[in-house]
This record gives C-alpha cells, sequence and structure tokens, in this order.
C-alpha cells in the first residue's frame, strides 16, 4: 500500500514539445532570413482577405509565401493562390488550432531558401492557438469591427500572446457604430503598450501602415 | 476546444517523467492560470480520456489555479515504494 505518497517536483510546460519544435523553426526560420507572420482571429474577421491583397502586392517587391489552416476545404489556399505565389493548406481535421509540429511538417521539401516572408494563417479560433508557439517572428491579431469593441476583455489570452492588433473591415464603420475609442481602451488594458492599425483591405484603408510594417 | 490536445501533451510528459525516474505515478499536480486559455472542467473530463490505457490510466489530476498565464506540469504525485528516484 503506498501509504506515503510523495511528490516529485517536474516543473515543465506542458506544451514543451510544442515549444522545442517552435524554437527549431524560429531558429532556422532567422537562419535563412525568412520573416514569419502569423494571424490569427475569430472566423471571418478577414484573415484571408488581408492576405489576398498583402500577397498580391508583395509578390512584386520580394519573395512571399503563405501556410493557411483550416479544420477543412481548401478554400482559402485556392483563394489565395490567384495571386500567384506559393501557398500551401494545411487542414486540422477535429483540430482547432496549428501547432509547431505541423508548420514543420509542412515546410518540408516546399520552403523556398530565398523566401523573404512566410505568412501562416492559423485556424479561425480565438481562444485555442494562443497556447501555441509557431516560431513566428510576429503574431497579428485581427479584429473586425462587426465583431465589436470588446472581444480583446472576452478574449485576453489570444491579445495578449499577440504582438499587433489590426482592427479589420473599417469601412464599415458607419454601417456597425463601432466606437474606436473604446476598442483602443480594451486593447490597451489586456496588452498595455500594443501596437493596433486599423485597415479596410477592401478598399486600401490603411494598408500602407501594414505594408510597412512587414517590412 | 482544444483541452483534449493539452490533456494528451501532458499525459506524454508525464508518462516521460515518471519512466525516467522510474516511478508509479499516483496523481500529476498541475497549475493553470486563467489567461491560459485552458477550461478547468474541460481539462479534467479530458484527462480521463487521455490517459486511458496508459500508465497514468488511474491517476488524479490535481490542478491549482492561478492568476497567469501558467500551464504548467509542477509534480508527480508517486508511490513511495515503487521510487528509485533521489531528488
Amino acid at each position: 500500500m503506498s501509504t506515503h505518497p510523495r511528490l516529485i517536483e517536474v516543473r515543465q510546460n506542458i506544451l514543451k514539445k510544442n515549444d522545442i519544435v517552435a524554437r527549431a523553426l524560429r531558429d532556422r526560420f532567422r537562419e535563412m532570413g525568412i520573416h514569419v507572420i502569423s494571424l490569427v482571429s475569430s472566423p471571418g474577421s478577414g484573415k484571408t482577405m488581408l492576405l489576398e491583397k498583402t500577397l498580391a502586392r508583395l509578390r512584386n517587391e520580394c519573395k512571399v509565401a503563405a501556410l493557411v489552416g483550416d479544420l477543412a476545404t481548401e478554400n482559402d489556399a485556392v483563394r489565395l493562390s490567384r495571386a500567384g505565389v506559393p501557398v500551401r493548406q494545411i487542414t486540422t481535421g477535429t483540430i482547432c488550432h496549428l501547432e509547431a509540429a505541423m508548420i514543420e511538417k509542412s515546410l518540408e521539401q516546399w520552403i523556398d531558401p530565398d523566401l523573404d516572408i512566410l505568412f501562416i494563417e492559423n485556424v479561425g479560433n480565438l481562444v485555442c492557438p494562443s497556447a501555441y508557439d509557431l516560431g513566428e517572428s510576429i503574431r497579428v491579431v485581427l479584429l473586425s469591427i462587426t465583431e465589436g469593441e470588446d472581444k480583446p476583455l472576452k478574449y485576453p489570452t489570444i491579445f495578449n500572446t499577440a504582438d499587433v492588433a489590426v482592427i479589420t473591415k473599417v469601412d464599415l464603420t458607419a454601417a456597425v457604430e463601432f466606437d474606436f475609442n473604446a476598442a483602443h481602451r480594451n486593447i490597451e488594458s489586456v496588452r498595455p503598450g500594443m501596437r493596433v492599425l486599423e485597415l479596410s483591405a477592401r478598399t486600401g484603408q490603411g494598408m500602407e501602415d501594414w505594408f510597412q510594417l512587414l517590412r | 476546444m482544444h483541452e483534449l490536445s493539452i490533456a494528451l501533451s501532458l499525459v506524454d510528459l508525464g508518462i516521460e517523467e515518471a519512466e525516467r525516474r522510474g516511478v508509479l505515478v499516483v496523481a500529476v499536480h498541475v497549475r493553470l492560470g486563467a489567461l491560459s486559455g485552458v477550461v478547468r472542467d474541460a481539462l479534467e473530463l479530458s484527462y480521463q480520456v487521455a490517459a486511458e490505457g496508459t500508465p497514468l490510466e488511474h491517476s488524479r489530476l490535481v490542478i491549482q489555479e492561478t492568476a497567469g498565464t501558467d500551464l504548467e506540469l509542477v509534480a508527480l504525485e508517486v508511490a513511495n515504494e515503487h521510487s528509485s528516484a533521489i531528488d
């Protein structure tokens, strides 16, 4: 009978394995001189639209590629490949987020060593992707104005792990009466000092600041 | 809901740490932050599923909640007579 159980200290991050793979990826990207930008947001906040416009613009200036994650379908990859740059879809099945190992696997025999910027579009989800480091240089969280100003307060974790917040679909401001001051205040309260951009991929408003960030 | 993925990672890590030390685990102690994005109830349920058929099958999950972003395996509670570890 184990009458005297005792505690052995371990103190390891539960996602240690993911962190190790992500660190190796980050080192590899750095050595290859590839800037990696990941996009996270809820479904339908404009990740693919922003990427479409971004790839179309950047393809003339540098070498870009994109990895897109979804539970099912290759729709986003098909949409993005119209920009004429390499795009690969990661279908996760029932998994609600991308993990570093999926990125590593997708890059096998695919990644161009001369690549300048790799975009990673995560599965549309504001909860699950937050804990998984993908080895990215910058994590961008999108918030569309149709979602409401309080999204950062409802999902503080994802805003906390991101480096930059982008408020999208600003061309719809009049229709949805979005309160920009409140949105900025809410982002500031969960992640003080976070850089925030406002743009509309559809009209092009604010896109120059976005391109500036990518350079 | 990604608690099952988290639970599978936790069980993997727990088994690895237990085997390395040659111990029989009766409970797994974790620290779970309010900002970890992981829901306690869902993790508890997922743990049972993830541990099934593994050496951790009959272990308990002991969760200590914190205010931060912690998602940490803090300690393994082991049955003494099986222990060969010096710590």
